[in-house]
């Protein structure tokens, strides 16, 4: 029963919202390498959905091309959704590892990476009087992946329909707090380097002196 | 004699003057400051001059004395300037070329053959209708009105209606009639809009007053007051919006800029008969998009539009006091040049105060240097004034040539890459219409162009497009029934080879069940044989 290879195993948790992740389970299965490609592509599909739409659906900015915001956008933010809800389902009897729930997480993003460059090639093709389609698109697209990823949690901790929410809910607050704690450190670093550099410039005259 | 020989030097001045233009003209970009323009993402970018200062008069030039804080100008439909001279409580009417002094208003004969002087006056308007001259008169409190001759007519006093609060002062600044003679007059400390008087003199009202900006204090000031007792709301201090500093009367439409460095919202508007705001919900931003910070001072120079004109070909000038600079928008709001600076040479200012036009040139009035500036078109500013001229009547493909030619002189032009695209779109050259919307960053034109391109392509192509498509749909077709088969005999396979094994099986266990049965016997005769032995 079941014998799937990698490629299929991905294809059956998409293809089955509501199964798809109980049988992974079950079969222990998924691939942290394919998990490790789908997130890559996310990054690929941020940077897509960023610069590459057709030209009839509005500019971006094209004097500067700064990578650091879709890191940001894509592969930081997966990172704090695994950790986030690894950390929170840690305390609340869920039986997921942080490598299932990072496999999980990323299978069940397939369908919005899917309808990203599908709505970009479109873009191509289209004008403005058939946006209708590219957001039709849209979001059946997000539909799908925030079902699976909803399915996805619920599996991997074996909750219950309202244990999941509460755990989803809790996860984004854990993912603000994070936020938080980095922009905190990010400003304390930077005040002792400017303490450091001040300090720095007083020697440097005092020895010119 | 003293007099001709004063015109005499007035001359030699001008001439002098017209010279050191003429030089000024062939040395070419003498401006005292880089000139730059916007590109589409709010950024200055090098851009060509569109005006050129040409020279500065000053009083002294015209033979009447300095000039002392002058406040306005105002060109009249004979083309005749009239300087506010406001120090020295004289209206200056000088000719069209600024050269000669045409008359200089300093008193005026009262109906009843009294004479009445003038007061710290600070604005000045004349009607084309009947040729009278409103004079906003405003430390005596009044709007004079005039003939041209100097014999008042009628004089605007502080009404005593109960609409205008008696507490309060009145002191007009800006004036101007619109052609039914109704009489607009901007006061200081009033916020609630230009006063409006009938053709009688009776006030009848306010008219345009600003809107209060949102800002996030007094959204929050209107939270709390949903709490707060009334006296308390009664003591606290009052959200009113800035007053309109000054004004222009173009056709039915008033025009007015309001100068302050907190409002950033209505700070020119377009206002209709009725009152209400043509440019209101079109979120358009006059003046530098980006501040510039000032660290002297520690502050940001935020825009303050202090006067604004609109030409005889429907631009729109706005004159701003921080930065000394003038924005020229086309009728529909798109910035054209950006012209003078705060500086001492001719093209610089200190404090500017007012602003006037005159077919393609500028006039600045500069409060503190006491002069009038004259900016002339340059070669670049008259062929966008052509081109945008031609593109806002809807003339685009006429307006093609002038547009490439603007292009030639300055690359960076965005509305030149509009133009062109429009243009090229009109004429039902998709492709490159598509090329210069991309170049223009309009995504809108761009739009329309492709939907011409792509249905032009379809056309061309729509044979070979159902060609290919039905290719494709007979190539998946085979694919498919190619991958069906090779499944079916990968399966009959697979069973055969099943079949196979299990037959292999069967036979394996037949041949041992045999073998087990041989060797059983075999045992069973040995036993039997032993039992024989045994027996025997």
């Amino acid at each position: 029963m079941m014998d799937l290879t990698t490629k299929e195993w991905v294809k059956h948790a998409v293809t089955h919202p509501f199964e798809g992740f109980e049988d992974m389970r079950w079969k222990k299965s998924g691939s942290l390498k394919v998990a490790f490609l789908i997130v890559f592509l996310l990054f690929l599909a941020t940077i897509a959905d960023g610069r590459l739409y057709g030209f009839q659906f509005g500019v971006s900015y094209d004097k500067t091309f700064n990578i650091i915001p879709y890191i940001v956008k894509s592969i930081v933010l997966f990172a704090a959704w695994v950790v986030g809800n690894w950390s929170i389902c840690t305390l609340l009897d869920g039986e997921g590892t942080m490598k299932n729930i990072c496999i999980y997480s990323a299978y069940a993003l397939v369908p919005y990476i899917a309808q990203v460059f599908i709505t970009v090639i479109l873009s191509h093709f289209l004008i403005q009087d058939e946006v209708v389609f590219i957001q039709a698109i849209r979001i059946l697209g997000t539909g799908w992946t925030v079902i699976l990823l909803f399915s996805a949690i619920k599996s991997v901790h074996q909750y219950s329909f309202g244990k999941t929410v509460f755990a989803i809910v809790l996860t984004i607050a854990a993912m603000l707090v994070m936020l938080f704690l980095l922009v905190l450190f990010m400003s304390l670093v930077q005040q002792v380097y400017i303490f450091l550099s001040t300090i720095y410039t007083e020697i440097s005259y005092r020895i010119r002196v | 004699m003293r007099n001709i020989s004063a015109k005499l030097i007035s001359l030699a001045i001008a001439g002098a003057a017209a010279f050191g233009s003429a030089a000024s003209f062939t040395a070419s970009a003498a401006e005292p400051y880089d000139v730059y323009n916007y590109d589409r993402w709010g950024e200055a970018i090098p851009s060509q001059a569109g005006y050129i200062a040409d020279r500065a008069v000053s009083g002294i030039d015209l033979g009447v004395g300095a000039f002392s804080s002058p406040s306005d100008i105002f060109r009249d439909h004979n083309d005749i300037f009239y300087i506010v001279d406001g120090g020295n409580n004289r209206i200056v009417a000088v000719n069209s070329e600024l050269t000669e002094v045409v008359k200089v208003y300093d008193s005026f004969t009262m109906p009843d053959g009294s004479k009445t002087t003038l007061k710290n006056p600070q604005g000045v308007y004349v009607s084309a209708e009947n040729d009278w001259l409103y004079i906003a008169d405003n430390e005596n409190s009044r709007v004079l009105i005039a003939d041209l001759e100097g014999n008042v007519i009628k004089e605007i006093t502080k009404p005593t209606s109960e609409v205008y609060d008696q507490k309060r002062t009145f002191l007009p600044q800006k004036v101007i009639a619109d052609k039914a003679g109704n009489v607009y007059v901007v006061l200081g400390n009033i916020t609630t809009g230009a006063a409006m008087f009938d053709p009688e003199g009776e006030f009848t009202g306010f008219y345009g007053a600003n809107r209060v900006q949102p800002t996030a204090e007094i959204v929050g000031n209107y939270i709390t007051s949903l709490f707060t007792s009334e006296e308390k709301k009664a003591r606290r201090r009052r959200n009113v919006p800035t007053g309109i500093t000054s004004f222009d009367i173009d056709g039915d439409f008033i025009f007015t800029c309001t100068s302050s460095s907190t409002q950033t919202t209505d700070t020119v508007k377009k206002l209709n008969a009725a009152g209400r705001n043509i440019f209101a919900n079109m979120e358009l931003a006059f003046g530098d998009y980006t501040p510039m910070y000032d660290t002297s001072q520690n502050k940001v120079l935020q825009p303050a539009i202090c006067d604004i004109d609109i030409a005889d070909d429907g631009n729109i000038n706005c004159l701003d006091f921080t930065t000394g600079r003038v924005f020229q928008y086309d009728e529909d709001c798109n910035l054209l040049f950006i012209t003078g600076t705060i500086a001492k040479q001719v093209g610089g200012f200190d404090h500017v105060a007012a602003l006037e036009t005159m077919g393609e040139n500028l006039y600045v009035l500069d409060s503190q240097k006491d002069t009038v500036t004259v900016f002339v078109e340059t070669d670049f500013g008259k062929i966008v004034h052509k081109a945008t001229a031609l593109h806002n009547a809807g003339y685009y493909e006429e307006a093609l040539d002038p547009w490439y030619e603007v292009l030639k002189h300055d690359g960076n032009y965005r509305r030149a890459y509009v133009g062109v695209a429009s243009a090229l779109l009109r004429k039902g050259d998709y492709e490159g219409s598509m090329k210069y919307a991309e170049l223009a960053d309009s995504p809108r034109i761009y739009n329309k162009a492709f939907e011409g391109y792509r249905m032009d392509w379809l056309k061309a192509h729509f044979g070979q497009l159902i060609l290919g498509l039905a290719l494709i749909a007979v190539g998946l077709f085979m694919l498919a029934r190619l991958a069906k088969k090779k499944k079916a005999a990968e399966l009959a396979q697979h069973m055969a080879q099943e079949d196979a094994a299990a037959e292999a099986e069967h036979q394996q266990h037949v041949r041992e069940a045999a073998r087990k049965a041989v060797e059983e016997m075999a045992e069973q005769s040995e036993n039997e044989g032993k039992e024989d032995e045994q027996n025997s």
